[in-house]
């Protein structure tokens, strides 16, 4: 109980950091839009290509605002030594890694939610009639890439190079993840075929559960020293 | 049978071969006395500090507070101590007041009145601006107060005089001396040799990487 | 020096051991490309899969068992456990390697392309990305310790991912059945004599990868014991002289 109530403690002190930190947040918003317009431009004229790629682009637009987010979020922790103090309070470092995995999750479905819109419309896509299983691909897949996000972030925080370190760690592990969302959104928008993105909603999941499970039991590795 | 140690070294190394910070520290502290802890930049004070708080582990010997081993038990010695970093070690995106709530939600305690705690250390007029806006000074003032508010039987002390005005460091002076009285156990690493000596029961040095008792130092009952 | 050269001998055991896999290694060739028959539908091209698949299997175990000695050297901190763990990992990226080199001589005839997204390729191919991170972050950290326990986090991380990995270049695979050919040779039936060259050669291939951990690690254990002597004679220097009271 007071463990959860610390996870939402901390989850709540990196969504103030989100949201008043204006700017970087902003800009994050903006870049991953600017990343659907400049995909789009690349695909060109043909409605036929652009309708397909849509799911593409929009979790190619997650991903790379996602790595972004993942990787602020510590850093504001290891501004003035906050982090270091924030565990030396007996709080158990799986309810921080939970905190921190709720306010990235959050932050990257809200996101998704108002992409998902700016993806259709640029792309020449419709809403799809089973649109509610959409919005539960998102759910889960963003919870899939911020499970991986915030515990390879963690590792990386306090290593040289992780600006460029942390997408070549953890991109190779999210490959199922993103294939599986990619085409489970696919199905739906492209053809609304709720039996073809079962399957990949099923491996999402799996995915989810294991990761939650090994990545909580195994985030105190991660952030001692 | 005297009590247990608050702070008991046993061969502590940190650090690897030629680069070794620390180099087989052997150290008792009794419970209740205020220790300073001397030594050039780069010495290691930092490290033993950060070490004793869980947050580095020995890469030999061991470290333990109140009779719990900072690696196999953190978790028990995080409960007993409180931690004062060089910069204050607050959220700059936080306002004074949430991080007192933060830290009585995580630390499981009902909280003190945050107002009173920040009016004891000045920050009153501050208590909802977020910590961006604060001075050096001000965050370290905050930090005192999550200090107070943490009810901890052992501080570790990162240089507490730094970055505090005159009437800040009085304060501070002011706030260890009422914890010794409750029979709080303080080590504080600092640069600040005149007050220290007349505030603390025991100093030491770090040189080289080695502990030693600095002399000088009125040994109190 | 003798002292050293002594500790740096191979045991008659690995001396044996290393020796076989010369002759181990040279039947299993000659049951590859010669005594085992020509595929019905490939022909010799079949003779290929014998070093390709059993090379892979074992780089799928090479990686498993990086997990697993960096989970124990978490659980009990000793450095040999570090020291299999980095040895294993080399041996999967060797391994790994050799299976794309593999893979892709063997997608070149049948398919005209070097490459394919056949299942199995693709997930090898992820799992040398997988190995390079790895790699990359065991080179980022100097204490020794903290290498190991950081890059023992990235391993379990690695191998577990593996699973899903190949289910989902599988599922893949599936949407695009044109392009697909199975590198493993289970779309391909199997007489027993290509079945026994093929489990001659995965156990070869697995007595290499074990002589190279073996004395990887036997290597690596030497190393670390004359650092710990080194850091011990440079902690030795002049004692504070008993325990500090204050």
């Amino acid at each position: 109980m007071n463990d959860l109530l610390a996870v939402l403690w901390i989850a709540r002190k990196d969504l103030l950091h989100e949201t008043r930190s204006k700017a970087t947040t902003v800009a994050t918003l903006f870049f991953s839009a600017l990343t659907l317009v400049v995909l789009a431009f690349a695909i060109g004229q043909d409605e036929r290509l652009l309708q397909d790629a849509a799911s593409g682009a929009l979790w190619v637009a997650l991903a790379f605002a996602g790595v972004i987010s993942a990787a602020q979020s510590y850093q504001a922790d290891l501004e003035d030594g906050a982090f270091d103090q924030l565990l030396t309070t007996p709080v158990p470092r799986a309810a921080v890694y939970l905190g921190k995995l709720l306010a990235n999750w959050l932050f990257m479905l809200v996101l998704g939610v108002m992409l998902l819109p700016v993806t259709l419309v640029l792309y020449g896509a419709s809403l799809p009639a089973s649109w509610p299983w959409l919005i539960a691909t998102l759910a889960l897949g963003t919870l899939g890439f911020a499970l991986i996000a915030v515990f390879y972030a963690g590792l990386t925080a306090n290593l040289r190079a992780r600006e460029s370190l942390l997408p070549v760690l953890m991109f190779p592990v999210v490959v199922p993840i993103l294939l599986a969302a990619v085409r489970a959104s696919g199905a739906l928008i492209a053809a609304d075929d709720l039996e073809l993105a079962a399957g990949w909603l099923r491996l999402l999941v799996g995915f989810d559960l294991v990761y939650a499970v090994l990545c909580t039991a195994i985030y105190h590795f991660v952030v001692e020293e | 049978m005297e009590a247990e140690s608050a702070i008991a070294l046993r061969g502590l190394v940190r650090g690897y071969g030629r680069r070794a910070v620390l180099k087989r520290l052997d150290l008792e502290v009794t419970p209740g006395k205020v220790v300073a802890l001397f030594g050039a930049n780069g010495a290691g004070k930092t490290t033993l500090l950060r070490l004793l708080a869980t947050r580095l582990r020995p890469s030999d010997g061991t470290a333990s507070v109140f009779g719990h081993d900072v690696v196999r038990a953190g978790h028990e010695v995080r409960k007993r101590i409180a931690t004062l970093a060089v910069f204050g070690g607050a959220y700059a995106t936080l306002t004074a007041r949430e991080h007192l709530r933060l830290d009585a939600a995580l630390r499981e305690r009902t909280a003190l009145d945050p107002d009173d705690l920040l009016a004891r250390v000045g920050l009153a007029d501050s208590a909802d601006a977020l910590v961006r806006t604060y001075s050096s000074g001000m965050r370290k003032r905050l930090g005192l107060a999550r200090l107070l508010a943490a009810g901890a039987d052992l501080w570790l002390l990162d240089e507490p005089h730094a970055a505090l005005d005159e009437a800040g460091q009085d304060l501070l002076d002011q706030l260890v001396r009422e914890a010794r009285a409750r029979g709080v156990t303080v080590l504080m690493a600092t640069h600040e040799r005149s007050r220290s000596r007349r505030l603390a029961d025991a100093a030491l040095l770090l040189v080289d990487g080695r502990l030693q008792r600095s002399d000088g130092v009125p040994e109190r009952a | 020096m003798s002292d050293a050269s002594e500790r740096l001998r191979r045991p008659a055991w690995l001396r044996i051991w290393g020796a076989a896999l010369v002759p181990l290694f040279l039947v299993g060739a000659w049951l590859g490309l010669v005594w085992s028959p020509p595929d019905v539908n490939q022909g010799n091209l079949i003779r290929i899969m014998y070093a390709h698949v059993s090379v892979a299997w074992i780089g799928f175990v090479a990686v498993a068992l990086t997990a697993f000695f960096g989970a124990l050297f978490l659980w009990r901190s000793r450095r040999r456990d570090d020291v299999l763990a980095v040895a294993s990992a080399e041996m999967a990226l060797l391994f790994s390697s050799l299976t794309i080199i593999g893979g892709m001589t063997y997608s070149r005839p049948t398919l005209n392309t070097f490459w394919t997204w056949d299942a199995k390729l693709t997930l090898t191919a992820l799992m040398v990305a997988l190995l390079v991170g790895y790699f990359i972050v065991r080179a980022l950290i100097d204490d020794p310790v903290r290498r190991g326990r950081v890059s023992a986090v990235v391993a379990i991380v690695v191998a577990t991912s593996l699973p899903f990995n190949y289910l989902a270049a599988e599922w893949f695979r599936t949407l695009h059945p044109s392009r697909a050919i199975a590198l493993d040779g289970s779309g391909v039936t199997m007489a027993p004599e290509m079945l026994a060259t093929l489990l001659f050669n995965t156990v070869v291939a697995g007595l290499v990868y074990g002589w190279f951990l073996v004395d990887r690690a036997r290597l690596g254990r030497i190393e670390a014991q004359l650092e710990t002597e080194r850091a011990e004679r440079e902690l030795a220097t002049p004692s504070a002289g008993g325990v500090v009271r204050v």
